[in-house]
């Protein structure tokens, strides 16, 4: 059959001159070269081939790192947090420890009043507390011995519940921010008596 | 999964967990007292006092004045206005009087430098001290703020108050002249003139005067 022969004759191997593949070498080592720089060697499209599993491992791998970048950020932001806490827990201790508490008389002449209590710092400016509520001695003299700790403190009379009244023996604190005057009490070690 | 949707969701779980212990920690730091505050009021008190903290500021009077307005009816805005004027006068109190100043020094010189006393007058009054063994100045500051409160001006109390200091007034004594000068206002007297003349009278007698 002759496509039986053209077949063989294509398998048969084809012995180039030696001279060929040195005159192909010679043309191609003369042709003009392609210099790139090194932004353009960058931008230059590129044809990448890539795995599909590659993708998936990275983005685990992303995640893991993510996950234990936010785990050790949480935990220092929580040992922040808990010395936050202790911090003003200590400022409480440290005030209660400085403050050794000294009894102190309030005195309110109030003729016409029918309740008398004392709000200041000492007592978180709560009227509710029923040992710096006053009671009347007679002829409108209104007093409460409290214990107060010491230091520099503010505080003012509540008279019925709604009248903010300053003590008119102590000295005075200039409050305007709330435009309602208020008394400076100073409790200091001995006995504090106002 | 694509490789944008991987990286998508590592990117939203990290979120997730950074921004989660942040948003406790915001609500986690206040003062338990502040809860009589309302939402927006709390959290901005409780960021001025977290500041207070940090820069080693006694943080105590901050949550009373915020407890002050919350009890006296005032609303959020005001409270939080009170209380970052108090923060700046406490800070700006710390610096006048020294880094050894005590809390409660500092926060009568906050209260000092409210009434209207100049920074360098509070620092003067602290050298001033010094210079005559006095360890602490909570109640000469005090006087400062009840003289001009009751109508002293401020660079008259000022001077009455350094000179007292400066002779080596006793606290005992300080108390003395300030219920002297009282009763004279109080019997109608010029505060300036019964807050001079009390003050001579101290120093003149150790501060031993009586009315």
């Amino acid at each position: 059959m002759w496509i039986q022969r053209v077949i063989a004759e294509l398998r048969r191997p084809v012995r180039m001159d030696d001279e060929f593949d040195r005159n192909v070498m010679s043309v191609v080592r003369s042709l003009p070269r392609h210099r790139y720089g090194t932004w353009a060697r960058a931008l230059r499209p590129r044809t990448i081939t890539v795995r599909p599993l590659l993708p998936s491992v990275a983005a685990v791998f992303l995640l893991a790192v993510a996950l234990s970048l936010g785990h050790a950020i949480g935990t220092l932001r929580a040992a922040r947090r808990t010395r936050t806490r202790s911090d003003v827990a200590a400022d409480r201790a440290a005030s209660a420890r400085v403050t050794t508490r000294r009894a102190v008389q309030f005195v309110l002449v109030a003729p016409t009043a029918r309740k008398v209590q004392v709000v200041g710092d000492f007592n978180d400016w709560d009227a509710s507390h029923d040992e710096f509520r006053a009671e009347h001695r007679g002829g409108g003299v209104w007093s409460v011995t409290a214990a107060v700790p010491e230091g520099n403190h503010r505080y003012s009379f509540v008279v019925d519940d709604s009248l903010w009244v300053v003590d008119p023996t102590a000295p005075r604190v200039i409050d305007d921010n709330y435009g309602m005057p208020n008394s400076a009490l100073l409790v200091e070690g001995g006995d504090a008596g106002r | 999964m694509s490789s944008l949707t991987s990286a998508s969701f590592g990117l939203v779980a990290a979120w997730v967990v950074i921004s989660a212990p942040c948003r406790a920690d915001a609500q986690s730091n206040s003062d338990s007292r502040l809860t009589r505050l309302d939402a927006t009021t709390r959290v901005a008190v409780a960021a001025v006092v977290d500041s207070a903290r940090k820069t080693r500021l006694p943080t105590e009077p901050l949550v009373d004045k915020a407890l002050e307005g919350a009890r006296k009816g005032a609303d959020g805005e005001r409270i939080v206005a009170a209380v970052r004027s108090l923060f700046s006068e406490l800070r700006t109190a710390r610096v006048a009087l020294g880094a050894g100043a005590t809390s409660d020094e500092i926060n009568a010189g906050a209260n000092a430098l409210h009434a209207g006393l100049p920074m360098r007058n509070l620092a003067q009054l602290r050298s001033a001290a010094q210079h005559a063994g006095r360890a602490r100045v909570t109640l000469p500051l005090t006087v400062v703020t009840d003289l001009v409160a009751r109508g002293v001006p401020i660079a008259v109390t000022s001077d009455i108050v350094l000179s007292l200091v400066r002779s080596g007034l006793r606290d005992a004594d300080f108390g003395l002249f300030q219920r002297n000068v009282r009763l004279d206002i109080e019997h109608g007297a010029d505060a300036a003139t019964a807050a001079q003349t009390r003050a001579r009278g101290a120093i003149l007698h150790g501060g031993r005067s009586s009315h």
